[in-house]
């Protein structure tokens, strides 16, 4: 929804603002945060926080791509719980099973993906609805295979190894996260998938008319929606240990909130998945920040609501400074 | 005012999910006896009631294009307050009402009107809404707390010759809502604002005061649907909200009306919202176990959006 009533001022000459907006929220939150506790400064303590965003970071790249496509994936709060479900139940605690595991964690993120991209795209649904729908079953399947308790044990080492940190600094998580952005970054600006995310969340039908495999591109972009999650859901299973029912239970919100904040519009066409790590920083330190000043669960729940809200508002304002501009 | 007439004749069909309900109707009365007994029936529209009131709020929202995350927190919010302040003013019941409703109102309107001054996104700021209102209800409680008055509660359970009361107010909602959204000045300049935003404002549209109004609508169904809820338990239980609002949603969209906005049938709404409520009564007559329960509704989302999807869509989304 478009309200630009005002006519920005002819002076406002930042065509890069609007990228740079949620790594400027990011900067000025993190000052304030170091200001509010000097913990924030510490590099113990930083990459802590990263390695704390770790799931949900690894789920929101995959989600860029989707939300880059006018889409939305709001099945993957379920398919992180079913990831972490279905690797520690293969798992079964045995050493030899650890690779397996994490296979079939990440070929069950990849196949429900499919299942939502083949719906969405050649379904021509809503796809808000649908990977709702898709989350509802996803959640029903994995408490039938848990039977509603904690079951399956991950292999020794596993934990271990994700928990530790290289050279005593850099948690392994932390790498991890870093890979999949990597990997996501790759994805989006070096392949002919990526350019064609793009033009398509610009603008689907001239897309379509240029020639564009507009349903295979959308079909891919779910999967790696689904893919990415399925590692969410092993990052989470690292650094819980135990799979629980319902691990990522609500965690689409948090995904969409880091993406949305990173710029990525639902839109569509807008955004990249380096904004999204920034989108997910910047949820994280707000979390963080309710932690620190000890305050109740209650409060912390208000002020990530704020936080959102005031961090979000910064951001639409800076881009629609900027887009009102170029649009003249 | 011919424009009306041309937005009604595209609706004149009924909304293709009572097909959906016809069937779902014909496998319960053929495999569930008790399925077909009126106090069945009258149980389903009861609990329905709750859900339909938030569907039809949420679908002045939805017809403009937005959407509205908070409304399941605020039924929360509502429920746990009521509770507590008809505890608290014994005999005080009306103005509590009153409160209550205002309180909701409130809520909605502080939405809207952050949506128009931060030009914010409504989905992320009814989702941030969504957090600061559950952390409110958890300020003031963390367990079921107070009592419901016994009018409310007569309001939510109470049934005059066999006829649930809630089903009047639904009623009144819905009729309201028809008239409101398909039959008047104010529903066509919203649709036209659901159909393109940008449209709307160059042929001289106030969007900012439509998107308030429509919050302040949402607010205040959500208020509605708090005081049933309250009704239905007798308690204020804190998470009695949770995850209303993708209920709401989902009875908007099964009934015809796209996220996107542009079009509404309150008609369809209600159609979805007993679907819904059938198939809700039906795993449970047919004691299917809770969680092939979960899959079987997420399947039945996944078909029934599949079935009932607009003939041309051109867009991946």
């Amino acid at each position: 929804m478009s309200m630009a009533l005002d006519t920005p001022r002819a002076s406002l000459r930042l065509p890069s603002l609007d990228k740079a907006a949620v790594w400027i929220v990011l900067v000025v939150l993190l000052l304030l945060a170091g200001l509010a506790s000097d913990a924030f400064f510490k590099i113990n303590y930083l990459t802590n926080l990263v390695r704390q965003a770790a799931p949900v970071g690894i789920t929101a790249v995959g989600v860029t791509f989707v939300m880059l496509l006018r889409g939305v994936d709001l099945s993957v709060g379920a398919i992180v719980s079913m990831s972490a479900v279905v690797c520690a139940l293969v798992m079964d605690g045995k050493a030899e099973n650890l690779w397996l595991g994490i296979a079939a964690a990440s070929a069950c993120g990849a196949a429900i993906g499919l299942a939502n991209g083949l719906l969405i795209a050649h379904g021509k649904v809503s796809a808000f609805i649908l990977t709702l729908g898709m989350s509802i079953v996803v959640y029903g399947l994995v408490q039938m295979g848990t039977g509603g308790t904690a079951r399956g044990i991950v292999s020794p080492g596993f934990r271990e190894v994700l928990n530790s940190r290289v050279g005593g600094v850099l948690p392994v998580l932390v790498i991890f996260l870093l890979v999949a952005m990597a990997i996501g970054i790759f994805l989006q600006s070096r392949t002919r998938f990526g350019r064609s995310v793009y033009l398509i969340g610009a603008n689907p039908d001239a897309a379509r008319l240029a020639g564009l495999p507009v349903n295979r591109v959308t079909v891919i972009a779910y999967v790696v929606s689904g893919f990415f999650a399925g590692l969410g859901g092993l990052a989470l299973l690292a650094r819980t240990g135990v799979s629980g029912t319902n691990p990522g239970a609500g965690m689409e919100f948090d995904v969409l909130a880091a993406v949305v904040l990173g710029g990525t519009t639902f839109a569509g066409g807008r955004g990249s998945v380096g904004a999204t790590f920034a989108g997910v920083m910047v949820l994280f330190i707000a979390l963080n920040l309710a932690n620190v000043a000890g305050l109740p669960y209650a409060a912390q729940l208000t002020i990530k609501g704020l936080i959102i809200i005031a961090a979000s508002a910064a951001h639409s304002w800076i881009g629609w400074r900027v887009s009102a501009r170029t649009q003249q | 005012m011919r424009p009306f007439a041309a937005g009604a004749s595209a609706y004149q069909r009924l909304p293709r999910i009572y097909w959906a309900l016809v069937g779902l109707a014909l496998v319960g009365i053929f495999a569930a006896p008790q399925f077909r007994t009126l106090s069945n029936l009258a149980n389903i529209l009861e609990q329905s009631g709750t859900l339909a009131v938030l569907a039809l709020g949420q679908a002045f929202v939805i017809a403009g294009g937005m959407i509205d995350l908070s409304v399941g927190q605020l039924v929360g919010l509502i429920t746990v307050v009521a509770c507590m302040m008809f505890e608290a003013y014994p005999g005080m019941g009306f103005l509590v009402v009153v409160a209550c409703l205002g309180l909701a109102a409130l809520v909605g309107l502080v939405n809207g009107e952050l949506i128009n001054r931060l030009r914010m996104s409504p989905l992320i700021l009814t989702f941030g809404m969504l957090s600061v209102l559950q952390g409110f209800i958890f300020m003031l409680t963390d367990r079921s707390i107070g009592e419901a008055a016994p009018f409310i509660a007569f309001l939510s359970n109470g049934r005059v010759g066999g006829i649930p009361v809630s089903l009047v107010l639904v009623a009144l909602v819905a009729i309201g809502t028809y008239y409101a959204l398909q039959r008047s000045i104010f529903g066509w300049h919203l649709l036209a604002m659901g159909n393109s935003a940008e449209s709307a404002r160059k042929a001289g549209l106030n969007l900012f005061s439509l998107t308030r109004i429509v919050f302040l609508v949402s607010g205040l169904c959500a208020g509605v649907a708090g005081l049933l809820v309250a009704g239905r338990l007798g308690t204020g239980f804190p998470n009695a909200g949770n995850g209303l609002e993708l209920d709401a949603i989902v009875a908007v969209v099964l009934g015809g009306t796209p996220l996107k906005g542009g079009r509404v049938s309150v008609l369809g709404i209600l159609g979805a919202v007993l679907f819904l409520g059938v198939l809700n009564n039906l795993l449970n007559l047919l004691q299917v176990p809770a969680f092939t329960q979960i899959v079987v509704k997420g399947v039945i989302v996944i078909i029934a959006i599949l079935a009932d999807r607009p003939g041309k869509l051109a867009q991946p989304a």
